[in-house]
């Protein structure tokens, strides 16, 4: 699966002078239906009619954009003053209906999907794939194994349709729409992401994967998840993100809902490549149940601006969440990322390790909170968070916060920052190695405990994405 | 952010001991400079502690330890808020902080942050918190040598605050 390898560039004409390989991008004139720029309540109608949704989906919509309007920006974190939300595209429907065969695909869709690797992916090594562009799902597949078994893997358009009830229990209960402004505006806007659900007892051997891209200027995309795992079930889900190269920004901001119910399992991977012009601000939170597990894997080294913060609420007694971090960022980015433990049962734990990369200017953050609730005697957490700085202009910066309101637990936190060791380097290149190799086998080292934990295919991936983004930044 | 009660400024070499809650700025200005800071603290009954120490590093090759204990006991509340800065072209610059939280009462409850700001490459920093009640196996050890519980926790604690 060559989704982040260098691609080979025929007679298409790929824009940009970077060295980002998924910067090119097709023409919007034969989309079915894009909304005017700005956000307004007949924006919101509109995008409701279209998809011919229940009344109470509506006013869930209506409600949530006066809480976005009513809401100030963040006045913490990454600088968000580039967003200009009346520029921004909400809804743009490429094709009319979601096709399960990659032959039906629209010519030029097809094509993004094909270059970006995605059918071959589907073939190898996963359970069931959706592929989203702009604002709606084109594509959706799930091996008949799995549909046997009663897995539902929709997109969230389809699932409303299909299981309204349950849709509607759980729309929104995890995070609520005026959790933040950003929650606010994706539920007043969302359009796309999927709806997953495992049975009791189903344990999905291979990987769900959704393919996020967003492929005009100024769009907006604003999917949402909603994930339920019933008792001791088992998924892994993982989704990639790509934009092509335009000037202008371009928004997404997701809200993803995760139910564990006892004793299941989940683990979330996230790989987001997102063109250097995209703001990406992202609400994912999980509710853990009893002797359950959560596992946010959550790789950030594209976009301008990243703030992400895997949240998990350990709800149920023995509940256990994991959060893996990494964030890359180089000029003109920061990656604001890290995540967050709420305890409130006992004998939880959490763990929680961060590893960032900053170079040629970039800043990476870790912001972080533990909260030990009063009823969550015998729990444990650690957080680990390190830091990498490759130059002098870049920055990096760690915001954690512990707050522990009972005396039954072992909270430990520990971060440090370094740079590459002239000593590191000397023994490398001591040994014949040259400079660049030598910087790229420290930084595949400072990352390894993360890269195994990504399924092999991606990891060999990640690996060769990150020795991309390395090469020739020897300074 | 409330208002800076105790400014102080190392050019030198300064052990600095905090015993008063307060927010405490401490800049290394000159090359060279190093500071030890360390805060013991202990709160009981229903009193509140908030204790902020910002470590500024605005000069190359300085060097910062900072270590906080404190013990929460009764329905007391601590809370630690250390912040490391370091300025950009402040090569060669080391430092660490460390913040330590024991809770005594299951009603005590403690806050730690320890955040760091780091604007230069060629540095060494790190910190570290942790918030925890008396581990087991010390008072185990100590009580198996013949000490009652009370007298065991009593040296746990007292080590555990001594400033050195």
């Amino acid at each position: 699966m060559a989704r982040f390898a260098q691609k080979k560039t025929s007679d298409f004409d790929t824009k940009g002078t970077d060295s980002y390989e998924h910067g090119f991008s097709y023409s919007t004139k034969d989309y079915r239906y894009i909304t005017k720029p700005g956000l307004s309540q007949k924006v919101v109608e509109e995008i409701s009619h279209i998809k011919e949704e229940p009344s109470w989906m509506l006013e869930l919509r209506l409600k949530a954009l006066k809480q976005f309007e009513a809401a100030s920006m963040p006045k913490w974190g990454a600088d968000l003053s580039g967003i200009d939300f009346e520029a921004i595209h909400y809804y743009l429907q490429p094709t009319d209906k979601q096709v399960s065969s990659w032959d039906d695909v629209p010519a030029d869709v097809k094509l993004t999907f094909d270059r970006l690797g995605i059918p071959e992916a589907e073939r190898g090594v996963l359970a069931g794939v959706k592929a989203q562009y702009d604002s709606e799902v084109v594509y959706g597949s799930l091996k008949e194994a799995f549909s046997k078994d009663g897995v539902i893997f929709l997109s969230m358009d389809e699932g409303l349709k299909q299981y309204p009830e349950l849709v509607k229990e759980h729309f929104g209960s995890i995070i609520p729409s005026g959790d933040n402004k950003f929650s606010a505006l994706n539920t007043a806007a969302w359009s796309g992401g999927s709806f997953v659900y495992i049975p009791k007892g189903v344990d999905v051997k291979m990987p769900l994967q959704t393919y996020f891209r967003i492929n005009s200027p100024n769009a907006g995309q604003f999917e949402r998840t909603l994930i339920i795992v019933d008792e001791g079930a088992k998924i892994h889900y993982v989704e990639g993100c790509t934009a092509p190269s335009f000037s202008s920004g371009s928004l997404h901001s997701a809200v993803v809902e995760i139910i564990l119910k006892k004793g299941a399992r989940c683990q979330y991977t996230t790989i987001q490549n997102w063109y250097k012009n995209v703001y990406n601000l992202v609400t994912k939170r999980a509710y853990v149940g009893e002797e359950a597990e959560m596992i946010w894997t959550d790789f950030n080294m594209g976009s301008k601006v990243t703030m992400k913060y895997p949240s998990f609420i350990l709800a149920g007694k023995g509940a256990r969440g994991e959060t893996l971090s990494m964030a890359l960022a180089s000029a003109g980015q920061h990656q604001d990322t890290g995540s967050k433990a709420i305890h409130l049962a006992p004998y939880t734990s959490s763990t929680i390790v961060s590893k960032s990369i900053s170079k040629d200017g970039g800043r990476t953050s870790y912001r972080g909170l533990v909260n030990v609730g009063p009823h969550a005697t015998n729990s444990q957490n650690t957080v680990i968070c390190d830091a990498l700085l490759l130059d002098s202009i870049s920055r990096s910066d760690t915001y954690p916060v512990d707050r522990v309101f009972n005396s039954q637990v072992a909270v430990q936190h520990e971060a440090t920052v370094s740079k590459i060791g002239d000593d590191q380097l000397f023994y490398l290149m001591s040994r014949g190695i040259s400079e660049e190799d030598a910087r790229k086998m420290i930084v595949r080292g400072f990352i390894g405990d993360l890269i195994k934990k990504l399924p092999l295919e991606y990891a060999v991936e990640m690996n060769r994405l990150i020795d991309h983004e390395m090469e020739g930044s020897i300074g | 952010m409330t208002e800076i009660t105790k400014k102080i400024t190392i050019t030198d070499s300064e052990i600095v001991k905090l015993t008063e809650p307060g927010n405490y700025l401490i800049e290394l200005t000159k090359p060279e400079a190093t500071a030890e800071i360390f805060g013991s603290f202990s709160v009981s009954g229903e009193e509140r502690a908030k204790i902020i120490v910002t470590i500024h590093h605005k000069a190359p090759q300085t060097l910062a330890k900072t270590n906080l204990r404190g013990v929460a006991r009764d329905k007391a509340h601590l809370s630690f808020s250390g912040k490391i800065i370091i300025d950009e072209h402040c090569g060669s610059t080391n430092s660490f902080l460390t913040e330590r939280i024991l809770l005594l009462s299951d009603t005590a409850t403690a806050e730690a942050i320890p955040d760091l700001e780091i604007l230069s490459d060629d540095v060494k920093c790190s910190h570290a918190a942790s918030v925890s009640s008396i581990p087991a196996e010390q008072l185990f050890y100590l009580m198996s040598r013949g000490i009652s519980k009370a007298e065991a926790e009593k040296l746990i604690v007292a080590g555990f605050l001594r400033l050195d």
